[in-house]
């Protein structure tokens, strides 16, 4: 009987064209227009040279010593050096740039301050990277106020940022700002596996749809009937992701680090909360199809909203203004997963990320169930 | 009894669609459920199945109480919904085989059984269209293979036949008198009379969600006192001859105008032999002669006052 479900159930959902257009048409072409956009953002991608920065030698500069060690980790010479520096006066500083020598000129204060004569690849990073270590420092202050005897913590943090930088900056030539669009992209392909919960729901349901009713006269236990379809959704959602995660690394050439399988349990999971979200939806929303759609929709664009689709910076602010949301939104969670696989070496986050979506899914599957399950309907 | 619905009640909302409404099924029947729109056949059916709440009342279907989870019952269960519900995304032998399979797990037995639905539709040269490409008849007839595929002793068809041409219309009705006389029972909803009446062993006529009458057709038209109606066609009849045929055995009515004689009989036997014997032997010649059989509509009309398809 699983088989015999699961086998039309994919047939069904496979060759609803509209399902997936959005669910894997509309990502794939989302993709592409990021990459051109970044592509023509970084200009030609050329062999990576340190990118030539000056630094105002003030007062300031000389009693950060963090800061200071940071720059030095990040212009020592070798494979992993993001920058060259020059450490001078403020006059000379403002000369370089206008020469063109230097491609961006820090002054240190609170906060640090970059100064620029024109955007591009160069300016970005430099930028990226400033916007990083100010995040780092917060981070690092917050483990010395509360463990001020855990200096191993510290020094772990810190000695992040190198590798970070140099995985990013030079692996995949693209700075971490990218990275995070596609996060979320793939975040709100995962939670697009809502169309597909959401029509099931429709489906089994016999106030909703004949079909459902058909169903429901058959000797088939709703919750089979319900979970096979639900694990049909699932392959569907997660062979889509899988392809856009395919073409956003064969064809587009973006970078995730070489933890597939960890990427693909990212996905799974991801997957599972869109289905669930969609069921949800479709259960809860006594709505017509169109408005639930909406609803799903504008669910999901908001959840990717806030997890970086649109600006990257959208993460930080959140966990800054409102962390909580952080964690109940899928979207974020996919995204911090991704994120944290990348740029920790431990997988503690990462797996604190996939519990939440996965409680989460937990819960809206179980709360559709049961209303699900109901066995007669006041109106067809 | 395969059906037995006893005293149901449902309302939807503020509205009273079945009210005190009972009726049975027996074994091997063809029940025609008879109503105009709106009537509650629909409803009647979906609270049989066990996808409607009821807010009263006692259904029992193969002799036990039918509930959602009665998987036993449930599998000898056959439904044609009015609403078409098919699978886009499937064709014409997939949507059969799906809906088979609910049913029928062994696919070498499901294959021989979607074939001889299709057959049965005459869906042949179809199988591999997609329901979007069927025209409103052809889809039907798709929907009624799907209900009835998987061979199921007790059978539900809620008006089948709308938008069905005649041809394959006569074609679907004697298939169900097959499925009939291979021992399935059939509850057959309808407001074609004609069907009812071609089809149906018993017929329960209802209105307003109550039951108006129940029987065979004969027991049926027997109920309304009109009895057969004879025409006959001849010429400059005198009004005499009209007050003898009056008095005539049997005769309820006799009028004459536009050189037709018409007389309504209620019961007896041999009333027409009986007036072309009266006509005969006062040499009165006459042209083409018809008698008609009251019909379920003239039942349905002298129930409720209404034509039954207004
Ligand atoms: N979902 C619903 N909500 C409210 N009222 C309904 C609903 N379904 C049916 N009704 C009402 O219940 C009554 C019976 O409807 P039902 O569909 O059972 O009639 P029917 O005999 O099948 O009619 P038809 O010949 O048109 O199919 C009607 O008055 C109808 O308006
Ligand atoms: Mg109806």
């Amino acid at each position: 009987m699983f088989m015999h479900i699961y086998k039309y159930r994919l047939r069904c959902l496979a060759r609803d064209r509209e399902m997936v257009f959005w669910t894997l048409i509309f990502p794939l072409i989302l993709a592409t227009m990021f990459h051109f956009a970044f592509d023509q953002l970084m200009g030609r991608q050329e062999a990576f040279r340190p990118i030539r920065t000056a630094v105002v030698a003030s007062d300031a500069y000389r009693q950060n010593v963090a800061f200071r060690q940071a720059l030095d980790a990040l212009s020592g010479p070798g494979e992993g050096q993001l920058i060259e520096l020059t450490v001078t006066d403020d006059r000379e500083a403002r000369r370089l740039l206008a020469d063109g020598a230097v491609a961006g000129v820090i002054t240190v204060g609170d906060p640090i301050g970059l100064t620029v004569s024109q955007s591009g690849i160069e300016q970005s990073i430099l930028k990226a990277v400033l916007d990083e270590y100010a995040h780092r420092y917060a981070t690092v202050t917050g483990i010395l106020e509360e463990h001020p005897a855990d200096p191993g913590g510290l020094l772990w943090e810190l000695g992040q940022m190198r590798s970070y930088t140099q995985q990013i900056s030079f692996s995949s030539a693209e700075p971490d700002t990218t990275l995070n669009f596609f996060y979320a992209l793939i975040a709100m392909t995962c939670l697009y596996g809502g169309f597909l919960g959401l029509r099931n729901t429709t489906d089994v349901q016999a106030d909703l749809s004949p079909q459902g009713a058909r169903r429901s006269v058959a000797p088939t236990h709703k919750l089979g009937v319900v979970l096979y379809d639900s694990a049909a959704a699932l392959t569907i959602s997660l062979a889509e992701v899988t392809v856009l995660l395919a073409y956003l690394m064969l064809a587009l050439r973006v970078n995730f680090g070489n933890q597939v399988w960890y990427v693909l349990l990212t996905s799974l999971a991801g997957c599972i909360a869109g289905v669930s979200l969609g069921a949800f939806i479709g259960t809860f929303v006594r709505k017509s199809e169109n408005a639930k759609t909406g609803i799903l929709i504008g669910t999901t664009m908001t959840m990717s909203f806030l997890a970086g689709l649109m600006i990257d910076t959208m993460k930080h602010t959140i966990a800054r203004k409102a962390p909580v949301l952080s964690y109940i939104n899928p979207a974020a969670l996919i995204t911090d997963a991704f994120y944290s696989l990348y740029v920790f070496a431990s997988h503690r986050r990462f797996f604190l990320n996939i519990g939440l979506l996965l409680l989460i899914s937990g819960a809206m599957c179980t709360l559709s169930f049961l209303r699900l399950r109901r066995d007669r309907y006041a109106s067809l | 009894m395969l059906v037995r619905v006893q005293n149901l009640v449902k309302r939807y909302g503020n509205l009273l669609a079945l009210d005190h409404f009972s009726m049975e099924v027996g074994e091997g029947e063809i029940l025609g459920l008879l109503g105009p729109n709106g009537s509650g056949k629909t409803t009647t059916i979906n609270c049989i199945l066990s996808l409607l709440e009821y807010d009263k009342g006692v259904i029992e279907v193969f002799g036990k109480a039918m509930a959602p989870d009665a998987y036993e019952s449930k599998r000898n269960i056959g439904v044609v919904m009015q609403n078409v519900a098919v699978f886009q995304e499937l064709r014409v032998d997939e949507n059969i085989d799906y809906f088979c399979g609910m049913y029928v797990s062994d696919a070498k037995a499901r294959r021989r059984l979607v074939d001889k639905a299709i057959d049965f539709v005459g869906l042949g040269e179809f199988r591999t269209f997609y329901p979007k490409k069927l025209s409103g008849g052809l889809l039907r007839r798709l929907n009624i293979a799907c209900g009835i595929a998987h061979e199921p002793k007790l059978i539900f068809l809620d008006e089948p036949t709308v938008a069905v041409d005649p041809q394959s219309r006569n074609k679907i009705l004697e298939g169900i008198r097959d499925l009939n006389r291979q021992g399935a029972t059939v509850v057959y909803t309808s407001h074609y009379m004609e069907e009812v009446e071609q089809l149906c062993t018993r017929i329960v006529i209802m209105d307003k969600g109550k039951t108006l009458a129940m029987g065979t057709k004969d027991e049926l038209k027997a109920m309304i006192n009109d009895g057969d109606t004879v025409t006959v066609e001849l010429y400059a009849l005198q009004p005499d001859h009209v007050a003898n045929i009056r008095q005539l055995p049997h005769v309820t009515r006799a009028e004459y105008a536009d050189n037709r004689l018409a007389v309504h009989f209620d019961g007896g036997q041999h009333n027409l032999l009986t007036l072309l014997d009266y006509l005969k032997s006062r040499d009165l010649s006459f042209g083409r002669v018809f008698s008609e059989q009251p019909t379920l509509n003239d039942v349905f009309l002298e129930i409720t006052g209404r034509q039954l398809r207004d």
